[in-house]
């Protein structure tokens, strides 16, 4: 077992060395750990080793040598995983029967009297030692008397059947050892031989663990049986699950144990003489490192402050709307930052109560008086199942059995079944659990198997339960003059409708699947077959963590592939479907859309350039949009991605997949390339470079953000209203720009040029109805040239110009078709 | 449900997808109704359905305003709501003043601000005054006189007005327009006021409002859009900017509805919540064959809230805020998120380890996994997206394969142009086929793959109105992992008669053409729970006997129509031959647990022994067990038991 090996049996080469009997305690683990993932008192399991330069197991006294019980039988948990991870291989040479009896011995001691437990032993070895065949027969009815399963697994067995193996050089040993062990296992009523490797395959196979539904005994009703009993019906039933939604086992938390500090263990020595003792330990221990399984609590705070109930709402709804990006994105966020004007409370001091709006309305017991309900189901009507409509079952599916111990029950249900079969009915039905809890509304359909009948019930939705939106119809466009369209781009033509007919037809997965006994072909995919990915990657992944230490070294293997089966289309449908697809390539000509250009808002600009608080906010859902922008990648986008803000919560665009945006089409996709935009200091930093070198053709004097950049505002604003797109962020960018400008030394070169900016920027505004921005914006240039570091000798200039580059009026704002606040009087009045 | 405290710390690894779309259901929701005050809303007409009351559009528009608010302040108590009034002459009092000033004869009667009891009944009270005096309204909102009317650019710029001060930053905002005229601007001047009313809707539009219009329309003044609306109003409602095609600005916007004032609330209902989707991902027809959709809920369970904390603060209550954190237990030390592995279950504590819930390593080892490695196990590595597998019959769906709602699907023209053509030829071919996709489903980031099946549905118009829109409804298949063997497998079977006897029952109880109507049912567990907690926040006594509970059945119809046939099918049920031979080894088989073989005994045995007069050599079991499943009561002493079963013998 002290062998070493670099390879798998397949030839794979093993990222680590190991010895053989670490290979093979591989297996002996993950069943282990099987164990333990179950956490049933009744899984219980011992280690007996064999070769070992010890000598200690229960028949020690009658030879055995070399025999050691390593591990007493008990429910396994972390620490018996660590024990065999301790387990190095000797130099001894063992004796595997003489392990195999010491092992049935100490089992049969350890149950006594618990007869009824199913016996196991697995045998692993590497089959290079000399067996001794002495009291074999005797062992052999021995283990038949006890109903003993015995799997022996060999590692680098030679295997023919499932997992073709052989190996080279095999020692001859070896080789009578092996077919020893085919003979063993034939005289064994319930024995088995196989090969490590494919013990270890099968390990990862997904089995589904069967859960049998517990018969719940309830009520059929229709009609009133406490009015008119004669007339009602009552009928005991049994209901079960039918389909039960399982999950995958969840995470247990982790973090590592800090060391305690010099200036604790000082404390520590202070208060406790002993503690110098223990010093050399710690010295050792310190070179360890400790995982600790975290505990989770909940803390309660309230904010004191008074406050307007107005803004207490924003506060509060921020929370949760954060915290799922975070939490999807692994982003490296200050968790739970707290407000400082916070303060913690004890539960006890809490009511608890609902929100009525931002009226409190309290509820001590966390719940109103319940309608009153009687336990049971009741039919309320009958419809064709032609008129069912499946999509809106809810969620799981039940059985309604007659009561089994009552055959007239069982009749009962059974005539309505087939008469509901018959007629291809359903029927409306009202289920209540228990006396006094919700009612549920549901459709229950007939079941028609081959030794009974019964029925089904689904929950369907209550009207509070249906949204009703409105979606533009997909054929019927109608122009703004009242006129159907018979073409547009979004209704399919005759070829592109052949096109696709044709590949439906090759995509058809109902000749696809595997062949029955007369050699047809059935449907592809079936539910029954179909494991959940999930839930199996994730054992599987968590077996693999419990039972290696360093995860680094020892990667998880790939999923089994039985997971993945139904991950892609058959190959022979894809075959049939090539020309097809083709086709419709070719047809449709589908595009991907560039990733749009997220619209700033009208004020975003400054937000980006001093609130960091607020940046927040733009960070992490561009507020508002605009039908007409669309504009080659860049920009805005980058900026959005790299905006940092103070807190440092960089919360990438493309997280939002669940926001109504578009935000997460693959092109959005942060390139490898660009780190995740973290803790720049200011936002007016330049952004990482690796995005920036991603849009070469920015105007380098752009700011971030900006579409209108400090170098030819005039230009790039011009070319921006004639593409006609984003008026707005144009218009408050040129502004922002101009402002910019005249605040740098030297302004005064760039007058004419700026004179020029500010009147084709007022005629944009009159005409785009951008009155407010322009309005807004002249006031604040006013104020800025006046203040420090102002510039009021450009201020001068713009006075000169009157009315040319005065506040917009509500007249000169009609005649341009838009509206402004600011009197004809007063615009000409007040010279700002 | 009532929410137990366990279940409001939901472990967010675990339940992700339980959670769903919960961060998209807290986005707040502003909606300004914007309500036309003029001459002929105020109308007085005969009340429809009260012959003795009288009624205006108006006040209809206003109390349609009110439901909404009292549906809003329960399903999302943060949402804000406010009225514009427009067309009256009603100056605002300075106390009310708003932030900037509103244009001439428009009016905000409730500013935007989050819904409360005192606001709601603000509004109720007025509603009250209408109906005690019909003047009411006409005195509080006069009406601008002699067919004046104010231009709609004025309205819009006011709604932006009131929505830009008072609506939060990342609220989705919508005004809802409620008027009858369909020509606003019919006099001179028209064109440039048409203009004006255009921009300022794009300036509206662009501050990220979308505006709903809901138009009267009456036998005596039918509402025609092409005379004003059609070239005011956007392609579209920017809030869901599905459909702009900026090449093709002719087509109009999808919501429009033009409604007989009765149908004012359901047109309103319709729109109450936002339109929001779920997801936005690629869906790969095959390889190099992608198109965009985006995912809507369509069905999703609407629960009560879950109860709040508060803290007593004295002249307030104050709502506290929960916060979770994960500590190392024995040292009380926060562990920050992310500095927190994944691993499992160190497993059942051993007695050997004397620090139970730890793991020792080397330094540099690694024994946990990081939150990416989890995600990755979750989603098989996979990106967000469908993908299409193939093709099967429609009949290939069964009823049993379901495990949770549906989602509806719907192409996306923003991510992949040529999505919609693309889409609609998909969705004609399948119907015509009658076929039904499979695909495998990731539709978000920390999801994990599922199959569904995806349901072509055709576009179709109802009685109501309501359009079932084109597109296809994603239903999630159980996995292995989720289906239940069946843990009956033989049982008594009916005979035929006795078939053909719950047939005609059955027959008699069938809807002609009924289906299971959603509609019909509103939730009375929740409603009682909301109706409760309205009167608490109006300070009202709840009357429990005003509530009535619309999903219980219609016994006396049910009575009415087959009583007579149930009767006789219970007979034909009790003389079934099937149910009096009792094979006994199969009554011991059916409940093979402690309970007693002799307990059974069928019917024709009882009631020969009744005749014979001996019943009382039977055991208390078994006479326990015949009332049962004759649905009598099974308690009490011997005597009793023997009473009830004589009485229930003679009376059937």
């Amino acid at each position: 077992m002290a062998k070493v090996r670099t390879h798998d049996p397949e030839g794979n080469e093993l990222l680590q060395e190991m010895t053989n009997l670490q290979w093979g305690l591989q297996f002996v683990k993950l069943k282990i750990q099987e164990m333990i993932f179950n956490g049933r008192k009744t899984d219980q399991c011992g280690v007996i080793i064999f070769g070992s330069d010890k000598t200690r197991n229960i028949l020690s006294k009658g030879g055995y040598d070399r025999v050691e019980e390593y591990i007493p039988i008990a429910q396994p948990n972390a620490g018996t995983l660590a024990k065999l991870d301790a387990l190095e291989p000797s130099g001894e040479a063992g004796d595997p029967l003489d392990g195999l009896i010491v092992a049935i011995h100490t089992q049969d001691v350890h149950l006594g009297s618990k007869r009824t437990w199913t016996r196991k032993v697995v045998l692993v070895t590497d089959g290079e030692n000399p067996i001794e065949v002495e009291d074999l027969q005797q062992t052999i009815k021995k283990i038949n008397e006890l109903e003993i399963g015995v799997t022996i697994v060999g590692i680098d067995f030679d295997d023919d059947d499932e997992f073709p193996y052989e190996e080279e050089d095999k020692t001859h040993i070896k080789a009578e050892n092996e077919s020893f062990y085919a003979r063993l296992v034939e005289e064994l009523n319930n024995g088995v031989l196989g090969t490590c490797a494919l013990a270890l395959r099968e390990t990862m196979r997904p089995d589904i663990k069967l859960t049998k539904s517990t018969l719940m005994g309830t009520t059929l009703r229709l009609g009133d049986p406490d009015s008119r009993p004669e007339e009602a019906m009552e009928i005991n039933i049994k209901t079960s699950k039918c389909t039960a939604l399982n999950r995958p086992k969840s995470w247990k938390k982790f973090g590592v144990r800090e060391k305690p500090t010099r200036e604790d263990k000082a404390k520590n020595k202070d208060a406790d003489e002993e503690m110098e003792v223990d010093e050399p330990e710690e010295e050792g221990d310190s070179k360890k490192v400790t995982f600790v399984q975290l505990k989770m609590r909940t803390e309660y705070y309230v904010d004191r402050r008074d406050h307007n109930s107005d803004d207490e709402g924003d506060v509060k709804m921020e929370e949760p709307e954060k915290e799922p990006e975070i939490e999807e994105d692994g982003e490296e966020a200050p968790t739970n930052k707290l407000d400082p004007a916070l303060e913690q409370v004890d539960k006890e001091e809490l009511i608890r109560g609902f929100k009525y709006g931002t009226t409190y309305v309290p509820c001590p017991d966390g719940q109103f008086g319940r309608l009153p309900t009687k336990k049971g189901i009741e039919i309320c009507g009958f419809f064709l199942a032609k008129n069912f409509r499946r999509e809106l079952c809810l969620g799981e599916v039940q059985y309604v059995w007659g009561d089994p111990s009552q055959p007239e029950q069982e009749v009962a249900i059974s005539s309505i079944a087939q008469a509901m079969y018959e007629k291809d009915a359903m029927a409306i039905a009202r289920w209540v659990s228990k006396d006094g809890m919700d009612a549920k509304m549901g459709v229950l359909a007939p079941c028609i198997a081959d030794g009974v009948d019964c029925l089904l019930w689904v929950g369907m939705p209550f009207a509070d339960d249906v949204r009703k939106y409105t979606f533009a119809s997909l054929d019927k466009l109608i122009s703004k003059k009242g006129e159907v369209l018979a073409e547009h781009a979004y209704i399919p033509n005759e070829k592109q409708l052949e096109a696709m007919d044709n590949f439906v037809d090759a995509m058809d997965l109902m000749d696809a699947g595997e062949k029955d006994e007369e050699g047809n072909r059935g449907p592809w995919f079936d539910p029954l077959q179909s494991y959940n990915p999930a839930i199996h990657r994730i054992k599987q992944a968590q077996f693999h963590a419990a039972v290696v230490s360093d995860l680094t070294n020892n990667p998880l293997p790939p999923p089994h592939p039985e997971l993945l089966k139904y991950f892609e289309p058959p190959r022979r449908v894809l075959k049939r479907a090539r020309d097809a697809i083709e086709e419709c390539k070719t047809e449709f000509k589908v595009k991907q859309v560039p990733k749009k250009v997220a619209r700033a808002r009208k004020d975003g600009h400054v937000h980006a350039r001093d609130d960091d608080g607020d940046m927040l906010l733009l960070d992490m859902k561009p507020p508002t949009r605009t039908q007409s922008v669309s504009q080659s990648p860049s920009k805005i986008d980058v900026t959005v991605t790299a905006s940092p803000s103070g807190k440092g919560k960089a919360v990438e665009p493309n997280n939002s997949d669940t926001e109504d945006s578009d935000d997460d089409m693959p092109a959005a996709k942060p390139k490898p390339s660009t780190p995740p935009a973290k803790k720049n200091s200011h936002s007016h930093n330049p952004l990482p470079t690796p995005a920036r070198s991603l849009s070469p053709e920015i105007d380098p004097a752009r700011a971030p953000g900006r579409i209108i950049g400090v170098t030819r505002p005039l230009a790039d604003f011009k070319a921006n209203i004639a593409r006609g797109d984003m008026v707005s962020k144009a218009v408050e960018d040129l502004g922002a720009v101009i402002t910019e400008i005249v605040l740098r030394p030297f302004a005064n070169r760039r007058n004419t040029e700026l004179m020029e900016c500010l009147e084709t920027l007022r005629d944009t505004c009159l005409k785009e109805d951008e009155i407010d921005a322009w309005n807004t914006f002249i006031k604040d240039l006013r104020d800025k040239c006046a203040f420090e570091p102002g510039n009021p000798q450009f201020w001068g200039e713009v006075k000169k110009a009157g009315r040319k580059l005065s506040l917009i009026s509500d007249k000169e704002a009609e005649e341009n078709g838009g509206a402004s606040s600011i009197s004809e009087s007063k615009a000409e009045k007040v010279r700002l | 449900m009532p929410p137990y405290d366990d279940w409001n710390k939901i472990d967010e690894d675990e339940d992700d997808e339980l959670q769903d779309a919960s961060h998209l259901e807290s986005k707040k929701d502003v909606i300004l109704f914007c309500i036309d005050c003029s001459e002929s809303m105020l109308e007085l007409r005969e009340d429809p359905t009260n012959a003795d009351a009288q009624t205006c559009h108006a006040y209809v528009a206003l109390e349609s305003a009110m439901q909404i608010q009292k549906k809003k302040v329960i399903v999302g108590p943060s949402d804000a709501v406010g009225i514009l009034l427009f067309n009256t002459t009603r100056k605002a009092e300075t106390s009310r003043n708003q932030g900037s000033e509103i244009k001439k004869n428009c009016f905000v009667y409730q500013p935007i601000a989050p819904l409360s009891a005192p606001k709601i009944q603000e509004l109720i009270q007025l509603l009250d005054a209408f109906r005690e005096d019909p003047g009411e309204l006409r005195k509080n909102f006069p009406p601008l006189s002699d067919g004046k009317r104010v231009a709609m650019g004025d309205v819009f710029t006011s709604c932006n007005w009131v929505l830009r001060d008072g609506a939060p930053k990342t609220a989705s905002k919508r005004v809802f327009l409620i008027t009858d005229e369909d020509n606003p601007h019919s006099g001179t001047g028209n064109k440039q006021l048409v203009t004006s009313a255009r921009t300022t809707l794009i300036d509206l539009t662009q501050a990220g409002v979308g505006v709903e219009p809901f138009f009267i329309s009456t036998p005596e003044k039918p509402f025609d859009v092409s005379k004003f609306y059609s070239s005011v109003l956007l392609p579209n409602n920017l809030v869901d900017e599905d459909d702009v095609d900026p090449d093709d600005p002719s087509v109009l916007p999808e919501s429009i509805s033009i409604s007989r004032i009765e149908d004012l609330l359901d047109q309103m209902r319709f729109h109450e919540v936002p339109k929001r989707a779920q997801f936005s991902i690629p869906f790969e027809l095959a390889n190099g064959l992608s198109i965009g959709v985006k995912g809507y809920g369509l069905v999703a369970e609407q629960k009560k809230g879950a109860y709040k904390y508060f803290v007593d603060l004295g002249e307030r209550m104050e709502i506290a805020t929960v916060r979770t954190t994960y500590v190392d237990e024995d040292r009380q030390a926060e562990i920050e998120k992310p500095k927190m592995v994944f691993g499992m279950d160190v497993g059942a504590a051993g007695d050997d380890n004397d620090e139970s819930g730890t793991r020792v390593v080397k330094p540099g080892q690694r024994p946990f996994y990081t939150a990416e490695d989890i995600r990755s196990f979750r989603t098989l590595g996979r990106e967000p997206g469908l993908k299409l597998l193939g093709f099967k019959d429609r009949s290939e769906l069964r009823f049993e394969d379901n495990i949770k709602h549906s989602q509806f699907i719907y192409p996306d023209e923003t991510t992949y142009a040529g999505s919609k053509r693309t889409f609609s030829a998909l969705l004609k071919s399948m119907i015509k086929k009658k076929k039904m996709g499979l695909v495998l489903s990731l539709t978000r980031r920390n999801a994990s793959p599922v199959f569904c099946a995806l349901l072509p549905q055709e576009e179709r118009v109802d009685e109501a109105g309501w359009t079932d829109p084109a597109g296809f409804h994603l239903i999630p298949l159980p996995f292995a992992d989720d289906i239940r063997a069946a843990p009956v497998e033989k049982g008594c079977r009916a005979s035929e008669s006795v078939k053909d006897a719950a047939r005609a029952w059955i027959d008699k109880l069938s809807v002609k053409n009924g289906a299971y109507p959603p509609d019909s049912y509103p939730n009375p567990a929740l409603a009682f729970h909301n109706a409760q907690l309205q009167a608490t926040a109006f300070g009202e006594e709840f009357d429990i006997d005003s509530f009535e509970d619309l999903t219980a059945p219609k016994v006396d119809m049910i009575h009415k129509r087959a009583g007579k046939l149930l009767e006789a099918w219970k007979i034909a049920v009790a003389n079934d031959e099937n149910a009096l031979s009792v094979p006994v080894e199969k009554a011991e088989k059916a409940k093979g647990t402690k309970r007693k073989a002799d307990a059974d005994v069928s019917e024709a045995e009882i009631r020969s022994r009744y005749s014979e007069g001996n019943l009382k050599k039977l055991t208390v079991e078994q006479l326990k067990t015949f009332l049962k499943s004759k649905g009598q009561q099974s308690s009490g002493k011997k005597a009793d038991l023997l009473e009830r079963v004589e009485e229930y013998l003679t009376s059937n």
